[in-house]
């Protein structure tokens, strides 16, 4: 019984970061429609952004978190407002093809400039824990978590009440009236994209708190984010946590008491589940 | 004019044949993760490689029946994509026609590429595979100079029946790879005849990055020892999610890759003290080699040119070009089948150990316990104790 507990807490710990990985794939995916293949690139890079500001310039990693997504959000802002706003209207394909492009010059470009080597973020307080009835929780992933949870809550209050928020709702809803009520949609896109990347980045740091960062993280990420964007709903914040929990929990259960050999069985056969359950979450209308 | 076009070309045609003349080339090819997830290891062969034959070329190259030749590398960027890999072996071999080939990283990879080699019947000498696998398939184009993943335990347990306190239960913990796989099956017959109890047998999938659940499994056993295999950035999140769990096994634990590898020590940190390791390779004065001097030596050359110090990959890398050189000079001919012959018969000294290959094409070289004491990697146990370990290691709560 103890053992449960403690397998279902590492699930829920982990699940808010998986959330977090889904959140901005999610957003950018229900307003842009477009399936961000550069996402787990971003995410790698929001994890240097966060290592840098730990080891050269001294940052605590939680203080250094909101510079480190602010770095991410103008990255995101110039990519989408340079490149993705010139073929956000055309075919599917041609998203996905620049999007899957980026994805591949962020990553050579990540090993040209860090190198390959394994990158942890490290501070003093990364592998303690504390330990209640039995079942150790630790500060980092304990951390983690709450950071990923108010990240959720802060954006489902920006898009249900302030003014830039209804905007971004609207131009996702429907474009045509977005317009004539006077919102500029490449910008409203800019901003949407700026915080799909900025929140990439908060879950980059993150899991190097947790895990490690290598150029090559990315790409399993991408396909984890997508999972979850599915599972929780596109355009629903809190949705998207809780599809990282459910996956997350169901993860560390399948490890345990299935075997762990079988957690991407377990991840991709929930994805299936879904799409037969509820075809309509992939259309972005659920 | 028109003359002075003339003896210039003429003069061009004869410097282009003088030098090609000269240049007498044994080229030798490979495909090797430059870049993909297996890069940071993937490195060591293709700058181990490259440094051997630019050494062997500097002092004279390789004589093949009283003709000189000098040695030249093909390398293709696997990108750790296996198939890529193969299809870039069978165009070494097809286009490029190089005249023999190195190996890539992991037994995954030189599972599949040697199968080009032996359908092509051209030797391959690889320094990156160890399963077992590789060579049980009665293949007799393919070569290995890393030691049988099956052994790779076999020092340490050695080790377990002679310390004080005597571990009794092991924890397992493998990856399903290949060289993993091979790993566990030889571990668990070691195991079973030192007479130690099995209490967790956990396999896990290749580049997992959660090793929570496992880590419960494991602490709800307390196991006196954990044994661990898979490759190094798995081996990074095992030590870090083993703490931040307080996860101890109560003797020690030990992993078949990292330990020997300096960037590993240096993303971890002090949390990388007192984990056990193995190596066949440390760069010692004692290891002689004909063109480097010694594993030292070999070591210094290496740290100066490439900014990152070998450890056995790279050492393994060398003994494969000088394997090479060795065979195709006693064999004095560049005909495949003769060089396979001579390879089969090398018996010499180098930086990396005593090359020499068993019957079915792997080398046997034993495994030295290592630990990490103080950030540096100290030899502990190989027939006996050579060195003091740290032991039994302290739980996280302690250090």
């Amino acid at each position: 019984m103890q053992l449960f507990g403690q397998i279902l807490v590492n699930g829920i710990l982990l699940g808010g970061l998986y959330g977090l990985m889904g959140l901005g794939m999610g957003l950018v995916w229900g307003v842009l429609k477009i399936v961000n293949l550069a996402h787990g690139a971003l995410i790698m890079l929001g994890g240097y952004a966060l290592y840098f500001l730990y080891t050269k310039a001294g940052v605590d990693p939680f203080l250094g978190l909101p510079l480190a997504m602010l770095a991410m959000f103008v990255l995101g802002y110039l990519l989408q407002t340079l490149l993705l706003n010139l073929i956000v209207r055309s075919a599917q394909l041609n998203t996905l093809l620049l999007t899957f492009g980026l994805d591949v010059v962020f990553v050579y470009l990540a090993q040209l400039l860090f190198t390959a080597d394994f990158r942890t973020i490290n501070p003093p307080y990364a592998g303690k824990n504390v330990s209640l009835s039995g079942v150790t929780v630790p500060y980092a992933q304990l951390g983690a978590f709450g950071v990923a949870v108010l990240l959720a809550a802060l954006l489902y209050l920006v898009l249900d009440k302030t003014r830039t928020g209804r905007a971004v709702r609207a131009t996702a809803q429907n474009l045509v009236a977005a317009r004539l009520y006077g919102v500029n949609p490449k910008r409203i896109y800019a901003i949407t994209f700026g915080t799909g990347a900025a929140l990439a980045g908060a879950a980059g740091g993150l899991y190097g708190i947790v895990s490690q960062i290598t150029p090559y993280i990315g790409v399993t990420l991408t396909a984890k984010s997508f999972v979850i964007a599915i599972l929780g709903g596109l355009d629903k914040p809190l949705g998207v946590i809780g599809g990282g929990l459910v996956l997350g929990i169901a993860e560390a259960m399948a490890a345990l008491y299935l075997d762990p050999t079988y957690t991407d069985i377990i991840s991709f056969g929930l994805l299936v589940l879904v799409l037969v359950a509820r075809p309509a979450q992939l259309l972005g209308r659920a | 004019m028109g003359s002075t076009k003339l003896a210039v070309l003429a003069l061009a045609l004869a410097l282009s044949g003088a030098a090609s003349g000269q240049e007498k080339k044994i080229t030798l090819g490979a495909a090797v993760q430059l870049t993909g997830r297996l890069a940071n290891t993937g490195r060591y062969y293709g700058d181990g490689y490259q440094i051997t034959v630019d050494r062997i070329n500097q002092k004279g190259g390789v004589t093949v029946g009283g003709t000189k030749y000098q040695l030249a590398l093909r390398i293709y960027d696997s990108q750790s994509d296996t198939n890529l890999g193969v299809r870039q072996y069978v165009q070494l071999l097809t286009q490029d026609k190089v005249n023999f080939l190195l190996g890539p990283f992991s037994s995954n990879d030189a599972l599949d590429d040697s199968s080009v080699a032996e359908k092509y019947q051209v030797p391959m000498v690889q320094g990156g595979g160890a399963s077992t696998q590789i060579f049980s398939r009665g293949y007799k184009y393919v070569f290995g100079t890393l030691p049988p993943a099956d052994d790779y335990f076999s020092s340490t347990i050695k080790m377990m029946g002679k310390i004080d306190p005597k571990p009794k239960t092991v924890a397992l913990v493998a990856a399903d790879d290949s060289f993993d796989v091979s790993v566990a099956n030889g571990t668990r017959k070691l195991l079973k005849e030192a007479g130690l109890e099995l209490v967790v047998d956990k396999q896990f999938r290749e580049n997992n990055a959660d090793f929570s659940s496992i880590l419960s499994l494991v602490k709800s056993k307390g196991p006196d020892v954990i044994l661990w295999a898979g490759h190094e950035g798995e081996a990074l999140n095992f030590i870090r999610q083993a703490k931040s769990l307080d996860v101890n096994p109560k003797l020690l634990y030990s992993f078949t890759v990292g330990v020997p590898t300096a960037d590993f020590r240096k993303a971890l940190g002090k949390d990388a003290e007192y984990a056990f390791g193995m190596t066949p390779w440390l760069p010692e004065k004692e290891l002689k080699d004909d063109w480097f001097g010694d594993a030292e030596q070999f070591a210094k050359e290496y740290q100066a040119r490439f900014n990152y110090p070998p450890d056995y990959h790279a050492a393994s890398a060398a003994a494969d070009v000088e394997t090479f050189a060795k065979a195709v000079a006693a064999a004095g001919t560049l005909d495949p089948k003769k060089v396979r012959d001579e390879i089969a018969k090398v018996d010499f000294q180098s930086l990396y150990g005593h090359v020499k290959f068993q019957p079915n094409g792997q080398i046997s070289l034993p495994q030295t316990v290592i630990q990490i004491q103080d950030g540096k990697v100290v030899p502990i146990f190989a027939e006996d104790f050579i060195g003091k370990p740290r032991y039994p290691i302290p739980p996280w709560s302690k250090r």
